[in-house]
């Protein structure tokens, strides 16, 4: 029995405790700054340098790009971009190796939706959600990866 | 007229307490178990094959997903394997930042079977408290590296991502509530008559069954067998800390419960020794050249992770992609001594056997 | 590259049933032996390549060798290994990469899977020419070299003469003992592992099934928990009609990881207790992990 009493005498202390659990959803949940959310877009910074479709562990970025408009410019701007979150496993391989830092993660993990169709996101969607845009990026790895002979 | 006949009961697919989608159909005579055989391959997503159009650093978030309760090891052991094939050397101080977040992760890993465990046996709160306590684990893995179960933290040559500002000292803080709640849990739990009851003298078996099985772990620790890949085949700074690797006598269920309890004691002790040795400053990458191409070859790494001893066997062509990537999971070789330990049991015996062995579906599969 | 060629003949003498100098095992001699050689023409550390370029000329494709040759080469390839890694530690810290990087793909070669393995390529990579400047000095074996050439003599003698198709040291990883062992004496050999009383590997971690493209082949990896002896094993099958030997009655560990591998790979296991399909579904038509797999969706 006193193994029992004892067992007993935890649960009635973890009683009088504080409380651990989070109010979510009626309290929003503020998840630290690296947190792999959701990507944001940003075309103008993009170079079309194909390295985050590369990347992609499951493929499921797809981009094109057009000649720069303006004739002076060279170079390539970003025509379409479709992200295929049915596949997105949110690595973040994607931003760590953006030279222009034109794609990084936001803090946004609310991402359920009614139809799949919702979850094939394309350029437009991807630049407008820019609330919660992570500060950190690449800490670690410098700009455009690993360098050779670093 | 009453006749007993043989029942053919399926414990599983779906099942709260076979740790994942995992099928064993067992042939009862009453209550007794007369023979019990293990059907798995409902989780394979082929991970071996996939990893042989991928390169290196793109497999990692793979193998994040195989052992998912223990992925900072999964993801070590790869990386592991093709620094050793290249010859790679990390900075210390991403070698330290590795090994804290893989203790970090067995304590963690401990704490889900723990609470997992007793919730299969019966009791409820157990479950709630680990996973109290592994909420702040995990809480510190997400501000180091921003994913909760899934961290792809480990690159080739060091760490994605340098501790941020004040992430040590949590860690620090973190220590002492932790040895105060394991000795709340031992008073919770292992002086209970009825889960001593439910535990001790079940499934038991020698070592020498175990050695010939090829168990690892603390399946193999119980036994007696002086075995722990950290400490005879040391990797990382092991070397460096002194810690003790708890053995059993029995070889049965409550040796193994006991074993996982101490170890997780250990554990917060490595870790405190590698807080004190941290060091200050330091790189987080090594030198790695830009595309990752071990030089053609093979290598079988393998380190010891809170299931057993997990290996990675590559076979390098000297291309981007591995030629043959195999991991040798934990828990599936662990898992074969099953239909052996379950012949004459009964079917709640049942339960408490597989919790024991401690395995995780998705490495099961792979 | 004369003083390589010498080199390479002394070092054969030492290797026993030597009845040729070195022969070529690998598919493409040829092929590999010119990026071989330009790669290094400046440094001439290559004493495999060498090899490969007096006798790629007149080299049967794919010709069965003996294994005195194979043996020979293997042996020859491994000191030179061993020399290198030894230059390595002492030319510094890129150096390592170089002959990690060639031994370990002569290794390959000597292994005998041919038409698999294509020429890694090799970034250019400076500090190669440290690792040239000390090539021709006779290698200090692995400590474990003389573990492994008692354990090909042991082999020998007790089970079969060509039993040990292959033998070296696989110096990245830890210096372990690797030998290939013919398909028909295996379960022998494997009896004397376990058995015998100076190997008594008694835990056998992994057996993996590999696909290399000319044949199939079953990889153990074994170790004796209390000497910490550790010998790899490398059994090559057929690909047309691929049957092993099972060691579940020796290591009843087997037992799953053969399944696995007759399910992944189709390699049959003769003597197993229980061989059919653990991860694909029982009526699933193929082995998936085969080079030459179609999957029924390639659209997925």
């Amino acid at each position: 029995m006193k193994g029992l009493i004892k067992g007993l005498g935890v649960t009635w202390k973890a009683m009088t405790s504080k409380k651990v659990t989070y109010k979510y959803p009626d309290v929003p949940l503020q998840m630290p700054d690296r947190f792999r959310g959701i990507q944001h877009f940003d075309p103008d910074k993009c170079i079309v340098c194909n390295l985050c479709a590369k990347i992609c562990p499951t493929d499921c970025i797809t981009l094109t790009g057009k000649p720069n408009p303006d004739p002076e410019k060279k170079g390539k701007v970003i025509d379409t971009y479709d992200i295929n979150f049915e596949i997105c496993i949110l690595c973040d391989l994607c931003t760590e190796v953006c030279p222009t830092e034109a794609i990084v993660m936001t803090n946004n993990f609310e991402l359920s939706t009614y139809s799949r169709d919702d979850l094939f996101k394309n350029m437009d969607w991807l630049n407008g959600n820019n609330e919660l845009i992570r500060q950190e990026n690449n800490s670690a790895m410098p700009k455009g990866g690993a360098k050779k002979n670093v | 007229m009453i006749r007993t006949e043989e029942l053919l009961l399926n414990v599983g697919p779906q099942h709260p307490s076979t740790h994942g989608v995992f099928r064993i159909v067992v042939k009862l005579d009453g209550e007794v178990i007369t023979e019990a055989t293990p059907v798995m391959g409902y989780l394979h997503r082929g991970t071996e094959k996939l990893a042989e159009s991928l390169s290196y650093t793109q497999i990692i978030p793979y193998t994040d997903r195989m052992d998912y309760v223990s992925a900072m090891t999964n993801n070590y052991v790869l990386v592991h394997a093709v620094e050793k094939m290249m010859s790679i050397e990390i900075p210390e101080r991403a070698e330290f930042l590795r090994l804290i977040v893989m203790e970090l992760q067995r304590v963690a890993s401990h704490l889900v079977w723990w609470g997992t465990y007793l919730l299969d046996i019966g009791a409820m709160s157990p479950f709630l408290y680990a996973f109290r306590d592994r909420e702040i684990i995990i809480d510190l893995f997400n501000e180091l590296c921003g994913a909760r179960l899934t961290y792809n933290y480990m690159r080739v040559g060091g760490v994605k991502w340098d501790a941020p500002p004040g992430w040590i000292d949590k860690v620090r803080e973190f220590l002492p509530y932790m040895r105060k709640r394991l000795n709340e849990y031992d008073k919770l739990v292992s002086g209970n008559e009825i889960f001593l009851a439910r535990i001790k003298g079940v499934g038991a078996y020698d070592a020498e069954t175990a050695i010939a099985y090829g168990l690892s772990g603390a399946n193999l620790r119980c036994t007696g067998v002086n075995w722990d890949l950290r400490k005879d085949e040391p990797y990382s700074l092991y070397d460096r800390f002194e810690f003790d690797v708890p053995l059993g006598v029995n070889g049965d269920c409550y040796d193994r419960y006991l074993i996982r309890m101490e170890e997780l004691r250990q554990s917060l002790r490595i870790l405190e020794q590698a807080l004190e040795q941290f060091p200050s400053e330091g790189e987080t990458m090594g030198k790695v050249p830009r595309v990752i191409r071990p030089p053609a070859g093979e290598m079988y790494a393998r380190i010891e992770s809170p299931r057993g001893e997990i290996g990675c066997y590559i076979i390098s062509k000297g291309k981007a992609e591995p030629y043959r990537l195999k991991f040798r999971r934990p828990s599936f070789v662990n898992l074969q001594i099953l239909p052996k330990l379950l012949v004459g049991e009964t079917m709640t015996n049942l339960i408490t056997i597989l919790g024991g062995v401690d395995i995780v579906v998705g490495e099961v599969d792979c | 590259m004369s003083e390589e060629q010498k080199d390479k003949e002394t070092k054969l003498e030492r290797t026993n049933n030597v009845s040729e100098p070195q022969s070529e095992e690998s598919v493409k001699p040829d092929t590999e032996v010119p990026t071989d050689t330009a790669a290094e023409a400046e440094t001439g550390s290559s004493p495999t390549a060498n090899a490969p370029a007096s006798t790629g000329a007149d080299k049967p494709m794919r010709a069965p060798l003996t294994e005195e040759e194979k043996a020979a080469r293997v042996q020859a390839a491994a000191e030179a290994r061993a020399a290198r890694a030894k230059a390595a530690a002492e030319g510094g810290e890129g150096s390592a990469e170089a002959p990690a990087d060639k031994p370990a793909r002569t290794r390959d070669k000597a292994e005998g899977d041919a038409a698999g393995e294509e020429k890694p390529e090799r970034p250019a990579r400076a500090p190669r020419a440290k690792a040239n400047e000390e090539p021709p000095k006779p290698k200090e074996p692995s400590p474990k070299q003389p573990l492994l050439d008692r354990l090909v003599a042991m082999l020998k003698a007790d089970v079969a003469e060509d039993a040990v198709e292959d033998a070296v040291i696989n110096y990245e990883n830890d210096h372990l003992p690797t030998v290939t062992i013919k398909n028909e004496h295996w379960l022998s050999c494997a009896h004397q592992l376990r058995g015998h009383l100076e190997w008594s590997c008694e835990y056998l971690r992994n057996l993996s099934g590999v696909d290399q493209e000319t044949h199939l082949e079953v990889v153990y990896h074994m170790i004796n928990l209390s000497t910490k002896a550790e010998v790899a094993v490398h059994v090559k099958v057929d690909r047309e009609a691929p049957t092993v030997a099972s060691v579940t009655p020796i290591w009843p560990t087997a037992d799953w990881n053969e399944r696995e591998a007759y399910d992944l790979l189709g390699i049959q296991f003769t003597g197993h207790p229980d061989l059919r399909r653990i991860m694909m579904p029982d009526d699933w038509v193929g082995h998936p992990l085969r080079k030459d797999y179609e999957s029924l969706d390639s659209e997925v």
